[in-house]
C-alpha cells in the first residue's frame, strides 16, 4: 500500500490551490498581523488542511475514483477548513464583525448559516449535480468554492470572533445539534439506499492501480458508497459535538469581568 | 403508603374541596401527590414484575423443567421486561422528579399541575390494558422488543399483542406530556437567582432526561402505530414475506430503545449526584463536567442504537462505525465515576444506608458498564449476543445502576416526604440482600452466557448449568426479601418512625429549606440562590459557596411556558413525522407495480389545496401581527379566514381519500398505499386538531377572553400550526414530486 500512495499519479502538486493558500496567508497578515500565536496556527492548519485535501492522494482519488474519498475532501472543505479559518480570526470587542451593511448583516443570521451549510451539504449530494461536479472541471470549482463560504456562514453564529454575533448557549446546542440531525439523515440515505448517488464514481473513466488494489480488497462501488454515507454521517456528528462541548465549557465559564466584580464585593464585605 | 403518608403528614382534608381522603388522592393536582402516586404504582407494578421474574427463575431451577409451559414462559419474560421498563422504571424516575424538580428550583407546582394529572393517569390506564391482555387468554409473548415478523399477525394471532400496543402508545403519551412538563418546569420557574448553570444536578440530569424522552419516545410511537396498522388494518411494513421489513422495525425501536436506557440512568446519575456530596460533607467535584458529560450523552445516545443490532448483517462498515460511537459514548459515562469518586475522598464520609446504596452503585454499575463495553467489541457481540451474558449486562446497569440510585434516592429524600425517618437497621438488611442477590442472580448469569445457555428458551438439557441457576434461584429470592424489608421498613416508620425535622442530613438544596413534608405550597420564602448550594450558604454564611466559588449569574432569561411547551411537542411531533416519511422513502425508492405514486395521485389538485394549506399560515401570521396592533375585530376576520383554508384543506383530503378508496386503492394494497395513508392519515389528523385548536380560540376570541387577546395562546397554537403546515411541505415534495426517488 505505502508504494501505491507513493505513485507519482496520486499527488498533485501543480495544484492551484497553493495560490489560493498563498493568497489568504498575505490578505490575512496584512489584515490581522503575525502576533497571536495561536491564532496563526488556527490559520496554519486551516491552509494546511485545504491543501491537503487537494494535493495528497486524497484530493485525486476525490477526482471521480473513490466516492468515500470525495466524501473526506467534502467535510475537509466544508466542516474543518472553514472552522479552522473562523478561529484563525482575532477576538474583537464589538462591531467590526460583521461589518456594517444589508447583505452581510443578513449572512451573519444563524438560520442563513444553518440553511446554506447543510444545504450545501445535500445540494452536492442531489445525484446529477454530484455527477457534474465530478465531470466538470469548472462546476468542481465551484463547489470546493461554496463548500469553504457556506462552511464559513455555518460555523460564524458558534465562534464568530465578535462574542455579540455569537448565539447564547441554548441556542448553538440545539443549532449544532439538528446540523447534526441533519447530516445523519443524508447519511443514513447515502449508507442504505439502493440508487447509486454519484454516478461518476461508479464507473470511473481510467483506472489507478490504487482502485486495482482496492477493489481486490473488497472495496467496491457498493462498498464504497455505503462507507462515504458513514463518513457523512459520523464524522460530522463528532465534529458537532465536540463544537457542542466547547460551547458549554464557555457556558459554564465565569466571564471574567464578573469574576472580577464578585472579588472586589467579597473584599468589600470582608473589610466591613 | 401514599394515603398514610398523607395522614401521617397531619394533613388535613377539610383543606380540600372535595371531601374524602381518596377522592382527594384522584382529583389531585399536587404535583408532590402525584409523585406520591407515581412511585406507589410504580412500586405495584415492582410486585407484580417481580414475581413474573420469580417464576421464570422457579422454572429455570433445574433442567427439563416443566413448571411453566414454554408459551407461559414466554409470556413472563415478555410481561417482565415490559413492566420493568415502561411500568416500574420509568414511573419511579417521573415520580421522584415530580416530587423534587419543583422543590428543588423553589418552584410552586410544575409548569401544567393538570397535565400533569393527566400523564399520571395515563399510567394506570396503559398498564390496565397491558394486563387486561391476561384476560384475552393469553399475554403478549413477543419480548418485550417485539421483534417483527414474530409480533405481525401471521404469527401472532391472538389480541394480546394489540393490547401490548395500545397500553404502550397509552404509556408513551403519558411520558411524553410528563417530560414536556419537567422540560418546561425546569426552563421556566426557577427560584430568581438560579441560574441553569446553578441548578442541582438531580435537577439537571431530569432536564437532560426529559429532552432525552421528548426525542426518543416519537420513535417508538411511530413504530407501534405502523405496527398496528399492519395487525389491524393489513398492511405490510414490517412482513417481509409481502415486501416490508422486519428490520425496520428493529431500526425504530432501538432508536428508541437506545435513549430509553439513558431515560433511566441519567436520573440514577442525578440522584446519587445529590448523595454523595451531602455524605461526604463536600460539593461535587466537578459539577460542569458531570453536567456537561451529560448532555453529551443525549446527543450520542442518538447516534449509537445499532449496537444492539450487531448480528443482523448491516455490513462491516455500519459495524465499525457503531462500535467506535458505542466507544466514545463510555467516555462521558465512565469518567463520572471518577466524579463521584473524588467528591467523597478526603469528605468527612458517613455511611447512611442512602450513602451505602450510592456506593454500591459505583462498584455494581462499574461492572455494568464495563461488560457494555465488551460487547461494543462486535465480534465478542457476536459471540455473545442472546445469551444470559446479556441479560446479566444490562440487569448490572439497571440494578446496579437505576434500582440502587432509586434506593439511595428513597432513603434519602423519604424524611422529605413523610417528615418521619426510615430505619437505619432495617435499611442495611435491605442493602445486604441486594448487594448479594444482584451479584449471585446476575454474576452466575454472566458465566451462564459464556457457557452458551441462550436467553428467552423455557429450558435447558445441561446439566452443568443447573448449580448456576440455582444460585441465581436464590439471589433473586434474596432481592424479593429485600423489598418486603423495605416495605416494612416503609409500614413502621409511617406508624412510629423518628421525626425528622426540616434538614435531617444538612442537604445543601432548596428542597431542605422547606418543613418535611412541604406544605401544599411549598415555600413560605424562597431562600436568596447565589450559588448551587443555597441552604448550604444559609446555614453557613462565613463558609458560603457564593463566597469562594463563582458561578454564572442568572441573566433572569424565563420563556414563556405555552409557547416552550408547544415547541418541545413540536419537536417530538417532528421525529415522529420523521420517520414515518423514512418509511415512505425506504418503501417507495423504487416504484414498480400498478398502484404507485405516479399512477394514482392527482399532483396538480392537491397542489392547489396545498396552497390553501399554505396560504393559511400566512393568513395565521397576519392575524397574530393584528392581535399585537391590537385590532380585534380584523384578527377575528384572520384567524376566520385560517380556519376556512384548513378546510379547504380538509376537504380536499377528503375527496382524494374517497376517490382513492372507491377504486379500490386502499391501505393493505401494498407497501406504497401503506405509507402513503399512514403519513397523510397521520398529517390530516394533526390538521383536524389544528383547525379544533383554532376554532376554540376564536370562540373566546368572541368572548373577549383575556387570555386569548394576550396574544401567547395564539403564538403557541401559531407554532403548532406552521408546524403542521411546514411538514406538510416535506410531506408533498417526498409523496407527490416523488423527491428521493
Amino acid at each position: 500500500m505505502i508504494e501505491l500512495i507513493g505513485d507519482k499519479i496520486l499527488w498533485n502538486w501543480w495544484s492551484p490551490v497553493w495560490l489560493v493558500a498563498l493568497l489568504v496567508t498575505i490578505a490575512y497578515g496584512r489584515r490581522f498581523g503575525w502576533k497571536n500565536h495561536a491564532k496563526t496556527a488556527w490559520l496554519t492548519t486551516g491552509l494546511a488542511v485545504l491543501v491537503f485535501a487537494f494535493v495528497s492522494p486524497l484530493g485525486v482519488l476525490a477526482d471521480g475514483f473513490l466516492f468515500s474519498a470525495h466524501m473526506i475532501q467534502h467535510l475537509l472543505l466544508l466542516l474543518v477548513v472553514p472552522l479552522c479559518l473562523v478561529l484563525s480570526l482575532p477576538v474583537v470587542k464589538s462591531g467590526a464583525f460583521p461589518p456594517a451593511g444589508g447583505l452581510s448583516r443578513l449572512l451573519s443570521k444563524p438560520v442563513v448559516g444553518w440553511l446554506l451549510g447543510l444545504g450545501a451539504m445535500w445540494f452536492w449530494h442531489v445525484p446529477a449535480f454530484c455527477n457534474a461536479a465530478t465531470e466538470s472541471y469548472a462546476i468542481g470549482i465551484v463547489r470546493s468554492v461554496s463548500f469553504l463560504l457556506t462552511g464559513i456562514l455555518f460555523w460564524w453564529p458558534i465562534y464568530s470572533p465578535s462574542k455579540e454575533s455569537r448565539l447564547p448557549a441554548s441556542n448553538a446546542v440545539v443549532y449544532l445539534f439538528s446540523a447534526c440531525l441533519g447530516c445523519t439523515l443524508l447519511g443514513i440515505y447515502i449508507t442504505f439506499t439502493t440508487i447509486t448517488v454519484c454516478p461518476a464514481f461508479a464507473s470511473p473513466e481510467e483506472r489507478l492501480a490504487m482502485m486495482t488494489a482496492l477493489y481486490d480488497a473488497g472495496m467496491t462501488s457498493a462498498v464504497d458508497q455505503q462507507l462515504g454515507g458513514l463518513l457523512m454521517w459520523v464524522p460530522p456528528c463528532s465534529l458537532y459535538v465536540f463544537a457542542i462541548i466547547s460551547v458549554l465549557c464557555r457556558w459554564y465559564s465565569v466571564d471574567d469581568t464578573e469574576a472580577l466584580a464578585l472579588q472586589a464585593k467579597t473584599m468589600v464585605e470582608a473589610s466591613s | 403508603m401514599s394515603a398514610s403518608s398523607a395522614e401521617a403528614s397531619g394533613e388535613t382534608p377539610s383543606k380540600d374541596p372535595v371531601s374524602g381522603r381518596l377522592l382527594s388522592w384522584v382529583s389531585t393536582v399536587d404535583h408532590k401527590k402525584i409523585g406520591i402516586l407515581y412511585i406507589s404504582t410504580a412500586l405495584v407494578f415492582l410486585g407484580i414484575g417481580g414475581l413474573e421474574a420469580l417464576l421464570i427463575r422457579v422454572q429455570l431451577l433445574f433442567p427439563n423443567n416443566t413448571f411453566l409451559s414454554p408459551g407461559l414462559f414466554n409470556q413472563m419474560f415478555t410481561m417482565h421486561g415490559t413492566t420493568m421498563v415502561f411500568l416500574v422504571g420509568m414511573p419511579v424516575l417521573i415520580g421522584f422528579q415530580n416530587y423534587f424538580v419543583p422543590l428543588m428550583i423553589g418552584a410552586r407546582d410544575v409548569a401544567f399541575p393538570r397535565l400533569n394529572a393527566m400523564s399520571y393517569w395515563l399510567l394506570p390506564f396503559g398498564g390496565i390494558l397491558l394486563y387486561f391482555s391476561f384476560m384475552t387468554g393469553q399475554a403478549p409473548d413477543a419480548g418485550w422488543f417485539s421483534y417483527a415478523p414474530l409480533s405481525t399477525k401471521p404469527y401472532n394471532l391472538m389480541p394480546a399483542q394489540d393490547y401490548w400496543i395500545i397500553g404502550l402508545i397509552c404509556l408513551g403519551i403519558g411520558s411524553v406530556a410528563a417530560a414536556i412538563n419537567i422540560f418546561v418546569t425546569v426552563l421556566q420557574c426557577r427560584a430568581p437567582g438560579m441560574s441553569l448553570q446553578r441548578v442541582p444536578l438531580f435537577v439537571w440530569m431530569s432536564l437532560m432526561t426529559a429532552i432525552l424522552t421528548i426525542l426518543a419516545l416519537p420513535a417508538l410511537n411511530a413504530a407501534l402505530a405502523m405496527l398496528m396498522i399492519d395487525r389491524l388494518l393489513g398492511a405490510a411494513f414490517f412482513e417481509p414475506a409481502r415486501g416490508g421489513s422486519a428490520l425496520l422495525w428493529q431500526h425504530y425501536f432501538w432508536v428508541f430503545g437506545h435513549p430509553e436506557v439513558y431515560i433511566l440512568i441519567l436520573p440514577a446519575f442525578g440522584m446519587i449526584s445529590e448523595v454523595i456530596p451531602v455524605f461526604s460533607r463536600k460539593p461535587i467535584y466537578g459539577y460542569a463536567f458531570v453536567a456537561g458529560s451529560s448532555a453529551v450523552i443525549v446527543l450520542l445516545s442518538y447516534g449509537v442504537w445499532a449496537h444492539h443490532m450487531f448480528a443482523v448483517g448491516l455490513g462491516m462498515g455500519a459495524d465499525m462505525f457503531f462500535a467506535v460511537g458505542t466507544l466514545l459514548i463510555a467516555l462521558p459515562t465512565g469518567l463520572k465515576i471518577f466524579n463521584w469518586t473524588a467528591t467523597m475522598w478526603g469528605g468527612s464520609i458517613r455511611l447512611t444506608t442512602s450513602m451505602m446504596f450510592a456506593v454500591a452503585f459505583l462498584l455494581e454499575f462499574v461492572i455494568g458498564g464495563l461488560t457494555g463495553v465488551m460487547f461494543a467489541a462486535v465480534p465478542i457481540d457476536w459471540q455473545l449476543t442472546d445469551t444470559y451474558f446479556v441479560v446479566g449486562h444490562f440487569h448490572y446497569v439497571l440494578i446496579g445502576g437505576t434500582v440502587f440510585g432509586v434506593f439511595s434516592a428513597t432513603y434519602y429524600w423519604f424524611p422529605k416526604m413523610t417528615g418521619r425517618m426510615l430505619s437505619e437497621r432495617l435499611g442495611k438488611w435491605q442493602l445486604w440482600l441486594w448487594v448479594f442477590g444482584l451479584n449471585a442472580t446476575f454474576l452466575s448469569q454472566h458465566v451462564l452466557g459464556v457457557m452458551g445457555m441462550p436467553r428467552r428458551v423455557y429450558t435447558y438439557a445441561e446439566p452443568g448449568w443447573m448449580a448456576l441457576n440455582a444460585i441465581a434461584g436464590a439471589g433473586a429470592v434474596a432481592m424479593a426479601a429485600g423489598t418486603l424489608v423495605l416495605l416494612l421498613n416503609v409500614w413502621v416508620s409511617l406508624r412510629k418512625g423518628e421525626r425528622s425535622g426540616d434538614n435531617p442530613w444538612g442537604g445543601f438544596t432548596l428542597e431542605w429549606a422547606t418543613t418535611s413534608p412541604p406544605p401544599p405550597e411549598n415555600f413560605d420564602v424562597i431562600p436568596r440562590v447565589e450559588s448551587r448550594r443555597p441552604v448550604w450558604d444559609l446555614d453557613h454564611p462565613d463558609s458560603a459557596d457564593s463566597k469562594f466559588e463563582k458561578t454564572p449569574e442568572d441573566n433572569g432569561w424565563r420563556p414563556d411556558k405555552s409557547v416552550t411547551s408547544v415547541w418541545a411537542f413540536v419537536a417530538s411531533e417532528a421525529m415522529f413525522f420523521l420517520l414515518l416519511l423514512v418509511s415512505y422513502v425506504v418503501f417507495n425508492t423504487d416504484q414498480t407495480g400498478d398502484i404507485r405514486s405516479a399512477s394514482v395521485l392527482d399532483v396538480a389538485r392537491t397542489g392547489l389545496f396545498s396552497i390553501a394549506l399554505l396560504g393559511s399560515s400566512f393568513t395565521l401570521w397576519r392575524a397574530e401581527s393584528l392581535l399585537k396592533a391590537g385590532r380585534i375585530p380584523q384578527f377575528r376576520r384572520w384567524l376566520m379566514l385560517t380556519i376556512v383554508l384548513g378546510s379547504i384543506f380538509i376537504g380536499g383530503q377528503a375527496i382524494e381519500y374517497y376517490g382513492l378508496i372507491s377504486s379500490d386503492v386502499t391501505i393493505d394494497d401494498n407497501l406504497f398505499t401503506a405509507t402513503f395513508f399512514t403519513v397523510t392519515g397521520f398529517h390530516g389528523l394533526h390538521v383536524i386538531v389544528g383547525l379544533i385548536a383554532l376554532s376554540i380560540l376564536l370562540g373566546l376570541a368572541v368572548k373577549q377572553d383575556r387570555n386569548v387577546l394576550s396574544g401567547t395562546a395564539l403564538k403557541a397554537v401559531g407554532v403548532y400550526w406552521h408546524f403542521v403546515d411546514v411538514v406538510w411541505i416535506a410531506v408533498f415534495c417526498i409523496i407527490y414530486l416523488r423527491f428521493l426517488q
